[in-house]
């Protein structure tokens, strides 16, 4: 599922296997992750629960790049 | 290494049996040593509370000196007396409870909301991790009220009108209560009534807060210091103890002799006297204990508290060796990555020395000197030190060998780490070569005053010698000052000339500079270049081509200026002037040299042109006087021309505006826009005059070739000198308009005046002198700029810190991800784009250059 708002960058929830291989990639764990809110505006529009990973194609530098948010409650 | 997580930290009272417990000896003598000079038992140095004097075995632990960690010792005090550090809690039990039944003055009824309320902590318990302040808010509030309460909902007692007075006295109808007493109602109190009140009672038992024992601290934290004259001299503490015990003797002395009960009220007032002082000896409402002297005693809380106390001060702060501090100045001969290290300095910092089979014979030869450089300790294999004296020179020639570390004298060449506080940024910090010295004084080179924020007004640095190799090498491959010429911030020089520096290029490079043999050999000589350039027909050399010798070999660049084109062709200075642009600051020369030629050779371009620039301001003699900012005929005429102008325009506007017929700006009222389209006027007159003086620019003129130069002073200030202030601006950006309700700011303005000078258009000059109206309008712009200079300063200084802490321990790994020191995933790429400000410029350059 992907967030379609033209003002914020699309926000998507990555699926299990994704996330294993991230961590492995990167070398670290959940807890490494930036976090977010289910309270976000855009968690909430995902539906996304505690302990999801939630990625995000940021374009505000020009060439897009990735952002990965720990989803936790609040 | 990975720092064990602490889950939480309880703080309680310590209980009377605990004392006990820990207690090794029970101290009744209110003295130290005897005749004799040895510590007396039950004293308070007796043997068993630890030995701190070497050679001495405890008599505890059967420790030496430094391995006994201390023993407590206790004092029972005959009669109890009140913690004062903890008077505010019991004056709260005792607001809240039953004097005579002790349960809290809240109804059953009451109770049971008070615990739905707070059914978590209160089921948890206080191991929970649950803030205390998280639950109170509600609480004290219905607490707060309990203090009105006439009557006990539970026994019916009538409550008495409790006061307290400060620090450790209550009274019950203005009855004193004795500590005795205070201790009953606290006993009485319930387990379960404490948890509403807030208390842990397995963590403190209130009661434990009227003491009868008191806790004597190990020799260790109160150490006796013998002076020189052999006399001993005891610490505050043990002074403080010695009262306590003198008094607890008088007072068990009275009691048994039946004395009167004003004698013992009397003598147990003097020992609450002195345990509250023990605690705090600043404690509000009691006069301060004090030494002989006259000077009040250090004790436990003072030990503790403030700047110099044991967090702020020994905890949180600590000292550094192989560092060296004091003032700076400035060399212009010495290198820029180098600092000038007085010979004093040098001499006793040291840098180690590892001795091996290939230089041993060096090793040898710096041991065998008596005078610097040589070695001042030796390290061997096994790690002993030794001092290297006179006497021992000559048996350590001998013993030294492969394996051994010696400890040499700071020499020229060495790294060390130069340093300027407050440290802002990581170029005030970077790492320099020493060159040894003269004098008393740190020495650095101009050029790199600007990222240490440095100046020669007294300012003081700091320096530190890297001992181990790696620390050296990583101060040489990452903190260099080559490395850093470019600031982080935008990629512009940082590491530059300024100033005079800056006028000396510009007039050498100017079109009709013209040098002598001799001055142009005496300039390339400083430079260190032994060739003349190419003379013209008349023997003369040209200012450009004095200049060009300086410049790497070969080197190609082009940029447009604001001083027309600067054009470099094949390592010669065409056309155009050197200015500040051309030193950092948009223009790319720099940036050219270190991509074309490498950090080194611009490193060198740098100090051989500053030295170069340096020398021509000298010998070209640059002046100014008032005589550079009187105006001539034209820029006056022009003067008139442009004020009377704008102050035409504006009345017309303002005509336009009393019989509302000025057309009003989109979006604006009418007032408004003629506001706005006055300060839009006046702003039209200051680039009329900047444009009058550009055109009128004198060549002679010393302050004017500066502000071309961009060396010193700007367009604003040779405005304000010659031609006229112009408007005076408020905090909010308006005109001035704050004074009488008729809308002027000064009685000598009539009333209702909106023009431009009665509104703070100045139209007098420096050079002229302000008329006294301007005058006041100019103040008042003054004062707004400081006011606001303040305001700028503190809160984005403290902005700045809170971000550079913030971010302080991130690092870029080798897959282009930020992390922090617990591996945090920060970024997944180097600022989303991968680009270093640093190198910013060199990819714009680049850019244009492919075009």
């Amino acid at each position: 599922m992907k967030s379609d708002h033209e003002l914020v960058p699309v926000h998507e929830i990555m699926d299990e296997k994704e996330v294993r291989s991230l961590f492995e990639k990167m070398n670290i764990t959940q807890n490494n992750l930036p976090k977010i809110f289910t309270s976000d505006p855009q968690a909430k529009k995902l539906s996304a629960k505690p302990g999801q990973i939630i990625k995000v194609h940021r374009t505000d530098f020009g060439n897009e790049y990735l952002y990965y948010r720990l989803v936790v409650e609040g | 290494m990975q720092a064990e997580i602490i889950n939480d930290i309880k703080f309680g009272t310590i209980a009377p049996e605990q004392i006990k417990k820990l207690s090794v000896v029970k101290l009744n003598i209110p003295d130290t040593y005897n005749e004799d000079g040895y510590p007396i038992d039950g004293g308070l140095l007796d043997q068993r509370l630890g030995v701190i004097d070497p050679g001495l075995i405890c008599k505890t632990c059967g420790a030496r000196a430094k391995t006994c960690p201390g023993h407590f010792g206790h004092i029972e005090l005959v009669r109890p007396v009140i913690h004062s550090e903890f008077s505010k809690i019991i004056y709260m039990l005792l607001q809240t409870t039953c004097k005579r039944c002790g349960r809290i003055l809240l109804n059953d009824e009451q109770i049971e909301i008070f615990k739905a309320k707070n059914k978590e902590i209160l089921d948890e318990g206080f191991d929970s991790g649950h803030i205390h302040d998280e639950q109170s808010e509600e609480q004290t509030s219905s607490i707060k009220k309990l203090k009105n309460l006439k009557k006990c909902p539970h026994c019916g007692e009538v409550q008495g009108k409790l006061r307290f007075s400060s620090p450790t006295y209550f009274y019950i109808d203005e009855r004193r209560l004795r500590p005795d007493e205070i201790r009953d109602m606290l006993e009485k109190i319930d387990d379960s009534d404490l948890r509403i009140l807030g208390i842990d009672p397995e963590a403190s038992k209130p009661s434990w807060l009227v003491l009868s024992l008191l806790l004597v601290p190990p020799v260790n934290v109160r150490p006796s210091i013998t002076l020189e004259s052999g006399e001993r001299s005891e610490d505050d503490l043990t002074h403080k103890l010695v009262d306590i015990i003198r008094i607890n003797q008088r007072l068990d002395q009275n009691i048994n002799a039946g004395a009167p009960q004003i004698i013992i009220d009397d003598l147990w007032e003097l020992l609450q006297y002195h345990v509250t002082s023990y605690f705090n000896n600043e404690t509000s409402g009691i006069p301060p204990a004090r030494h002989r002297s006259g000077r009040s005693l250090k004790t436990l809380a003072q030990r503790l508290k403030g700047k110099e106390g044991r967090f702020r001060y020994n905890l949180s702060g600590k000292r550094v060796n192989y560092s060296a501090r004091t003032v700076i100045s400035v060399d212009p001969y010495i290198n820029i990555d180098e600092v000038g290290v007085p010979l004093e300095i040098a001499s006793k910092l040291t840098v180690p020395f590892y001795v091996t089979n290939w230089n041993i014979e060096k090793a040898k030869e710096l041991l065998s000197r008596t005078e610097y450089p040589t070695i001042l300790n030796m390290v061997s294999k096994d790690g002993k030190r030794k001092r290297i004296l006179d006497i021992n020179r000559e048996d350590l020639l001998k013993e030294v060998q492969p394996g051994h570390i010696l400890e040499r004298q700071l020499m020229d060449g060495d790294i060390v780490l130069f340093n300027r506080q407050p440290s802002l940024h990581r170029l005030s910090i970077l790492a320099h070569r020493v060159k040894v010295l003269p004098d008393k004084t740190f020495r650095i080179n101009f050029c790199v005053t600007k990222p240490y924020n440095a100046d020669f007004d007294g300012d003081e640095m700091n320096l530190h010698v890297p001992q181990s190799l790696e620390a050296q090498a990583e101060a040489f491959y990452l903190m260099e000052v080559k490395h850093h010429i470019f600031s982080p911030r935008d990629g512009d020089a940082i590491i530059t000339n300024s100033e005079d520096g800056i006028t000396g290029m510009y007039f050498l490079t100017k079109d009709d500079t013209y040098l002598t043999n001799d001055e142009a050999a005496y300039l390339l000589g400083i430079a260190g270049i032994y060739e003349l350039p190419k003379p013209d027909k008349n023997g003369k050399y040209k200012g450009k081509d004095v200049f060009s010798m300086l410049l790497p070999k070969g080197l190609n660049f082009e940029e447009k200026t604001k001083r027309g084109d600067f054009v470099i062709k094949n390592g010669i200075l065409q056309k155009g002037v050197v200015t500040k642009a051309t030193y950092g600051g948009g223009n790319r020369l720099f940036v050219k040299i270190a991509m074309d030629y490498g950090e080194d050779v611009l490193k060198t371009f740098i100090f051989v042109s500053s030295k170069v620039a340096d020398a021509y301001v000298t010998l070209a003699g640059v002046t100014v006087g008032v005589k550079e900012y009187a105006p001539n005929s034209k820029l006056q005429e022009d003067r008139g021309r442009i004020i009377r102008e704008t102050l035409d325009n504006a009345s017309s506007m303002v005509d336009q505006y009393k019989i509302k017929k000025l057309e009003p700006l989109l979006g604006y009222t009418m007032r408004d826009s003629l506001e706005r389209m006055i300060i839009a006027e006046l702003n039209v007159a200051r680039s009329k005059a900047e444009v009058s003086l550009s055109k009128n620019e004198d060549p002679t003129n010393s302050a004017m070739q500066m502000t071309f130069a961009g060396s010193r002073g700007n367009m604003l200030n040779l405005e304000q000198m010659t031609m006229f202030l112009g408007q005076q601006a408020t905090l909010s950006g308006g005109r001035i308009k704050r004074g009488y309700y008729t809308g002027r700011v000064l009685p000598h303005i009539a009333p209702n005046d909106i023009g431009p000078t009665a509104h703070g258009f100045v139209t007098t000059n420096f050079y002229m002198g302000l008329s006294p109206i301007d005058l006041f309008m100019h103040g008042v712009g003054s004062r707004v700029s400081e006011v606001y200079k303040y305001l700028l300063i503190t809160r984005s200084g403290y902005l700045y810190r809170r971000l550079s802490n913030a971010l302080q321990d991130f690092y870029v790994t080798s897959d282009e991800s930020v992390r922090d020191a617990n591996n945090n995933l920060i970024q997944t790429i180097y600022g989303g784009d991968l680009i270093n400000p640093v190198n910013s410029q060199f990819a714009e350059l680049e850019e244009k250059e492919s075009k």
